[in-house]
């Protein structure tokens, strides 16, 4: 199984994108395919969150906490939370697991945790 | 360019409705075209989300346009998400404009309710990012959660200032009868009372049950026509003065400032100075507000309010009907319901009743200039409306 979550540095101006998208936002870099893909930090601090009660239809629990985690390499991501009580500010560290399962499909995304 | 007129209007009710997406569309169009004295158009476009995925019927325009025997007009559907009406809106607007056509017709119609609230609610998540949102199981009432805990802790909005929307747009849908929801709710048994958990539990938190729009089906028409046409027809002179449309990021995570919805402070920018006016002339506005939330984000942004200074002026009743700059007459998307391509269509024709003074007892008094806020998903496609009243 994957153990990163990826992102895309532009080799003109070093920006880093997530998620992936075809022209640099900063310096407008637009050669096909002219990003790294580089491995989105692991560890940052959470800057929002909500538990969610009214769930789509490919998940079996009763709710779900979901977040937006400012990471150390300053880039941002939106994941799951495995965290009883999350607070804003909080340091978590994330792990690439199962986000979400239907009849076909495993995918797979950063999942956090307090460290 | 030439000047652009609203020459009829017309809607259904907003509510579960037993008959098909065509007809939904049709009924305010016919509905519009006895408004208007109009009986023959140059032009339809039908605002549409969902009819591929949720009524399995693609091409509607053409259904729609044959439906009510308006061939051989040219036909097409709009699909921008929930900001559908608005951009439908945006394309009569420019087709009237440039001289192609004399009469256009806008219709928004939506039939959500063909499906139940799981496949709606996943129909509508469809709008986030496949990669870096969906896949986690993000929906739009988690971003809204996320994005209100946020705005709570940077600009100190409470939940009971979230439920004060929701009482103010309850209750002035009980005065509209096309509205989706008809009950009048206090903030004691939403909020304080020893049931209010029950009543109103959360969904998304700090977002709760009566902080979120309904998911209705419903059209919505108006007519759009050149002054000349107006003339004619010795109905009262609203113009549609201001278009402005401004994007952002797709993925909440990557905008500068989560708590900034800049395209609609950019939408808006780009109607008022299209119109000529400043915020603060306008009488009477319908702000986007799926989530109660988003009715104080807007009313900053779009500047009628310092940012960060929304919930206050709601606080003081200046958003209510009889206070100094009425939001949500027609009880919003949060009352009136949300279908959501029918949406910014809908909008229109409440600042159009607004403006002729046809709103009866939730009428906002001697309304001159009408604004309309649209929203496409969380806030990266927004359409922006300008509405004035000349005298004939
Ligand atoms: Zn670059």
């Amino acid at each position: 199984m994957a153990t990163n979550v990826y992102a895309y540095k532009c080799r003109r101006c070093g920006k880093v994108h997530y998620p992936y998208r075809t022209i640099c936002k900063k310096c407008g870099e637009n050669d096909h395919n002219e990003f790294d893909i580089v491995p989105l930090a692991k560890k940052g601090k959470l800057i929002t969150y909500t538990h969610l009660y009214t769930l789509p239809a490919d998940y079996e629990t009763k709710a779900l906490t979901l977040g937006i985690v400012e990471l150390e390499d300053g880039n941002r991501i939106t994941a799951q939370l495995n965290i009883q009580e999350p607070q804003i500010g909080m340091n978590v560290v994330g792990k690439v697991d199962v986000v979400r399962q239907d009849e076909y499909t495993k995918y797979l995304g950063m999942v956090f945790e307090k460290t | 360019m030439r000047e652009v007129y609203v020459a009829g209007i017309g809607i259904t009710s907003f509510t579960r409705l037993e008959y098909p997406l065509v007809e939904i569309a049709a009924y305010p169009g016919l509905m519009a075209l006895r408004d208007s004295g109009i009986k023959k158009i140059d032009h339809l476009y039908v605002a549409n989300m969902g009819s591929c995925r949720i009524n399995h019927q693609s091409g509607l325009a053409s259904a729609v346009v044959d439906h009510m025997s308006l061939t051989p007009a040219g036909a097409e559907t709009i699909e921008n998400g929930p900001a559908s009406g608005g951009s439908a809106i945006k394309q009569g607007y420019m087709a009237v404009a440039s001289g192609l056509h004399d009469v256009v017709m806008v219709i928004g119609a939506e039939r959500m309710r063909e499906v139940n609230s799981l496949d709606a609610t996943d129909f509508v998540a469809t709008l986030t990012h496949p990669h870096a949102e969906y896949i986690y199981g993000i929906t739009l009432p988690s971003l809204a959660g996320m994005f209100t805990r946020l705005y709570m802790e940077k600009y100190g909005v409470t939940s009971r200032h979230l439920a004060m929307v929701a009482v103010k747009n309850q209750a002035n849908a009980m005065d509209n009868f096309y509205a989706h929801i008809q009950q009048e709710i206090t903030i004691e048994g939403i909020l304080d009372s020893p049931e209010a958990l029950t009543n109103n539990p959360y969904v998304a938190d700090p977002l709760r049950f009566f902080d979120c729009c309904p998911v209705s089906d419903g059209g919505a028409c108006v007519i759009l026509a050149t002054k000349d046409v107006l003339k004619k027809l010795e109905k009262p002179m609203i113009k549609l003065s201001g278009v402005g449309q401004a994007t952002d990021s797709h993925a909440i995570h990557e905008r500068k400032e989560p708590t900034d919805l800049l395209a609609v402070r950019e939408a808006a920018r780009q109607s008022f100075e299209m119109a000529g006016i400043k915020p603060r002339d306008v009488d009477v506005a319908e702000l986007h507000d799926a989530f109660t939330i988003l009715e104080i984000v807007e009313s900053e942004e779009v500047g009628f309010f310092k940012k960060g200074e929304g919930h206050i002026a709601l606080e003081k009743g200046v958003t209510k009907i009889g206070g100094e700059l009425p939001i949500n007459p027609s009880g919003g998307l949060k009352a009136r319901g949300h279908p959501v391509g029918a949406t910014g269509v809908a909008q229109a024709h409440e600042i159009v009743l607004q403006l002729r003074g046809e709103a009866e007892k939730r009428q906002v008094k001697n309304a001159k200039i009408g604004f309309t806020c649209n929203l496409g998903g969380f806030g990266n496609n927004v359409i922006c409306l300008t509405f004035v009243k000349e005298e004939n």
